[in-house]
């Protein structure tokens, strides 16, 4: 039984459609990667899933729960996490603060939960009381990863992680997913950046003009030429 | 038959009244409803119109005034389009600055600038007569209707009494009918411009700027002149005002009276929709007019009953932003886009007030 | 030279002004950051505290709570109870008006404009009750008349409510800092300040937020309306509409949204407006709220301590 389910999704904004019935699954531990062209409407989907768009049609069920157009902050609460592509931070609040924030719904000691944070994170642990906004592109990706991890979810979407991002950061942040992924965390990626992501994924699904056209494992993705020249930008 | 007479002769009064806010609510609503203009400062263009008519065919001042300048005494035509090129002019100066801030910016604006015209009104005694307000402003063609009714009435004794009543009272008929032609005249002169060219874009600029300014079209001066017409509209009807009150003063024009009550009424009515502007002002006005004679048989004092009544008004406000958003009569809109093939033209509702 | 003179007792005039206008300015901005429209009922918020704490005043004085002043103030426990009661009371109103009419026009995704419209026509149904409760005739606060003490070295005269009235905006503010630094939902609420939509995407209760944010908007209202009473002695119901104007005034100058902005706007405000008579007629000072108003969304619209959203 996949942990995340998505079926026949028709989503957009107002009256404009834009997923015309799309499929998704995603098993416990796995990493999706979701690669295609720009208004392919793969932040779309992410969106409707995570309950910021309501869908028109079509369901999605996350750990045997009919979520289909839950609030967000109700369906945080089921296990399931999303990093937004832009605006992911809070800007104004320290990095510590920041992840206080993604444990909000949580009381008690959350002291353990901090040192696994920063313990994936090391680049963050000296930086806690610095106001993120200041920080860079790459450490603000961390903290708003990081942030999604506080409530330990069991799945964790992220939107385009590595967009607006130094080569060089782009490597650590994969280096980051691998690890998070390690611990048991099921992670769905939508990238633009497709080669770097793909290496690592379980599983890779490819969608066009909204809807998901192609899937296959992450290596074979990868070697395909065909896709390799359309999508994955040579 | 006492009663019948003092009904038709408020009744009339009533019209001339509810006809003057139907007029100001027309100019907001080609401010708001068409161009989506967020004007709090209606009572600022009201008082410069009503001003102007009465500086231009008022009296000069006199010995008791403070005034120094004014008070041409010119006809009232041209006291009318002086009220109507005033105001347009006034709208233009604030326009230039302000109509490229955001909605809620532009709001704050204009009460600004309402409160800042109010403020100079009151100050600037020698040409506005301060708080004392000006006095004796001509109605038009008053000695004429009035003499020659009284004139007939008295050759003709055999009339009932009511019915010399009723022509005692012609004056007022003759204002009403007035105030009827301008109001007619303004609903089809608007309702021209609106279908013209002119008027969709207005539209397409409420909808959504950007996309109108990408098609090219130099939202700013569009902005400007919709706002300008619209305030001379307003100047327009501060000079029907004043020519029947025959006495203004920066009282007159206090944002409850004169500009969020027209808010109402346009809200009521329907925004974007001149028929409903009218109707809108009609309705509130019937209501507000209706629940004064209250004050009489409720057991609580004047200021409490005026309080009440404002508080019906504020409630009724609510409830349409609640209950019935676009109003009683919703918007036309003649949809353009052929989304899915679907809708060619007919009615949908408006976005929100 | 005899104008300069004025300027030091201007400046003290200022101050308290200033310091009234920053705390109606603070729930302005809160609202705005966090619930995203601007609140024109904010005034009329102010006056309705301000006439609550009069009202608990003379229960307090009919329930036997001792009325001495403090030292050479003009009031004393009983006007801070009243104060605290009015600032329970009145956030129980706003947050009534919340339940009923702004929730549902927020689950109805209803547009800003439409909320501001609907703020509108509360700021006049709350100016009205107060006026039908009250009256429109003035309403005093105390009768008597306090005398300044001269401060020699500074040539100013300050009298000791004017210090009371500055310590309480004082003393209000650091509890906010406080709150809003070091508690969870003071950071929930600066979280929600900065990005509503994440903060309901991390699984911030975005309706508690809310909560809090009208409660401490409507709080601070009613502690500016009480000193307002304070201060000029006594109120009517217009209170709140005419002091709209300055607060907003301050609010943008300090940058729509951020609460720290609004006191340094409520303070400049504030001091403008009593400076400005030594220049010109006092009839136009509520003119110069809004000349500073004009100038800075000319120039800066975000304000100086600026904000997003």
């Amino acid at each position: 039984m996949p942990l995340l389910t998505a079926k026949n999704v028709v989503s957009g904004y107002g009256d404009m459609e834009v997923l015309h019935g799309v499929d998704l699954d995603v098993d416990e531990g796995e990493i999706v990667t979701i690669i295609g062209p720009n208004g392919a409407g793969k932040s779309t989907l992410m969106k409707t899933i995570f309950g910021l768009l309501k869908p028109m049609d079509g369901e999605v069920v996350f750990d045997e729960q009919d979520i289909t157009g839950m609030p967000p902050d109700r369906i945080v609460r089921l296990g399931l996490a999303y990093v937004p592509q832009v605006e992911n931070v809070f800007p104004t609040l320290t990095v510590h603060e920041n992840l206080e924030m993604g444990a909000f719904i949580l009381g008690g000691d959350l002291r353990e939960r901090f040192e696994r944070i920063y313990a994936l994170f090391p680049a963050l642990a000296t930086r806690k009381k610095t106001r993120v906004g200041k920080m860079s592109g790459g450490e603000r990706q961390m903290v708003a990863m990081g942030r999604a991890l506080m409530l330990d979810p069991r799945l964790l979407m992220l939107d385009e992680p590595s967009a607006a991002l130094a080569p060089n950061l782009t490597a650590t942040i994969f280096d980051r997913i691998s690890a998070i992924n390690e611990e048991g965390v099921g992670i769905l990626i939508v990238e633009q950046n497709a080669k770097e992501s793909l290496k690592l994924s379980d599983r890779g699904c490819v969608m066009a003009a909204g809807l998901k056209c192609f899937e296959d494992s992450g290596p074979q993705l990868l070697a395909n030429e065909n896709i390799g020249r359309l999508y994955l930008g040579g | 038959m006492e009663l019948f007479i003092g009904i038709i002769n408020y009744l009339v009064f009533f019209g001339i009244t509810a006809g003057t806010y139907a007029v100001l609510s027309l100019g907001l609503n080609l401010q708001w409803g068409y161009t989506g203009l967020f004007n709090i400062g209606v009572a600022g263009f009201y008082a410069i119109g009503a001003y102007t008519a009465a500086l231009i065919s008022g009296p000069p001042p006199d010995v008791w005034d403070g005034r120094l300048v004014g008070g041409f005494e010119l006809p009232f035509l041209i006291g009318l389009l002086a009220a109507a090129a005033v105001s347009g002019f006034a709208a233009f100066l604030i326009g230039l600055p302000t109509l490229r801030l955001r909605a809620d910016y532009l709001a704050i604006a204009t009460i600004g600038i309402a409160e800042t015209i109010r403020l100079i009104l009151k100050n600037e005694s020698w040409l506005t007569n301060g708080v004392w307000g000006l006095q004796q402003i001509p109605s038009p063609l008053y000695e004429p209707i009035y003499y020659g009714a009284k004139g007939f009435v008295d050759t003709h004794p055999e009339l009932y009494p009511w019915v010399q009543q009723l022509i005692l009272k012609a004056y007022n008929w003759f204002y009403l009918l007035l105030v009827v032609v301008v109001l007619v005249a303004l609903y089809y002169f608007l309702k021209r411009l609106t279908r013209a060219p002119w008027g969709r874009v207005l539209k397409a600029i409420r909808e959504d700027e950007d996309v109108a300014a990408m098609s090219g079209k130099n939202v700013f001066a569009y902005k400007l002149q919709a706002l300008v017409l619209g305030a001379m509209i307003m100047g327009i009807g501060g000079a029907l005002y004043a020519h029947y009150a025959r006495f203004i003063s920066p009282n007159t024009f206090k944002p409850l009276y004169a500009t969020f009550i027209v808010w109402v009424m346009l809200i009521l009515g329907g925004t974007g929709n001149n028929k409903g502007a009218i109707l809108g002002a009609f309705v509130i006005w019937g209501t507000w007019a209706g629940t004064d004679f209250l004050t009489n048989y409720l057991p609580f004092t004047a200021s409490q009953v005026a309080a009440l009544r404002i508080i019906m008004i504020g409630i009724v406000l609510e409830a349409i932003i609640l209950l019935r958003p676009q109003g009683l009569l919703p918007e036309i809109r003649r949809s353009r886009r052929l989304s899915r093939g679907e809708k060619k033209t007919g009615e949908a509702e408006s976005p929100p007030p | 030279m005899d104008i300069l003179a004025r300027i030091p007792q201007l400046l003290v005039y200022g101050i308290v002004s200033g310091s009234i206008l920053s705390l109606g300015g603070i729930g302005v901005s809160l609202t705005y950051s966090i619930l995203g429209f601007s609140n024109f009922a904010h005034g009329d918020t102010m006056a309705l505290g301000a006439y609550f704490a009069l009202a608990f005043l003379s229960l307090l004085a009919g329930a036997g709570i001792p009325g001495q002043p403090f030292g050479s103030l003009s009031f004393g426990l009983d006007f801070v109870l009243s104060l605290v009661l009015a600032m329970i009371a009145t956030s129980a109103v706003v947050v009534l008006l919340d339940r009923l009419l702004f929730r549902r026009l927020r689950l109805r995704k209803a547009n800003r404009i439409t909320l501001m419209i609907s703020t509108i026509g509360i700021a006049l149904v709350l100016r009205n009750v107060i006026q039908f409760f009250w009256g429109p005739q003035p309403h005093y606060y105390s009768a008597k008349i306090q005398l300044a003490i001269p401060i020699r070295q500074l040539g100013i005269r300050v009298k000791p409510d004017q210090v009371f009235i500055v310590s309480i905006a004082v003393i209000l503010v650091t509890l906010l800092h406080c709150f809003l630094r070091y508690t969870k939902m003071g950071k929930a609420m600066r979280a929600a300040s900065d990005n509503s939509t994440l903060a309901q995407v991390t699984g911030i209760n975005t309706e508690r937020v809310i909560l809090w944010t009208w409660v401490i908007g409507a709080s601070l209202a009613a502690a500016a309306g009480a000193l307002t009473g304070i201060e000029n002695k006594f109120i009517t119901p217009d209170l709140g509409w005419q002091m709209l104007l300055s607060i907003f005034s301050a609010v943008i100058l300090g940058g729509l949204g951020n609460p720290y902005g609004a006191i340094v706007g409520g303070m400049i405000v504030g001091i403008s407006e009593e400076v400005s008579t030594a220049f010109i007629s006092t009839g136009y000072k509520p003119a110069v709220a809004f000349v500073i108003l004009i100038v800075m969304l000319l120039i800066r619209p975000t304000g100086l301590l600026g904000r997003r959203n």
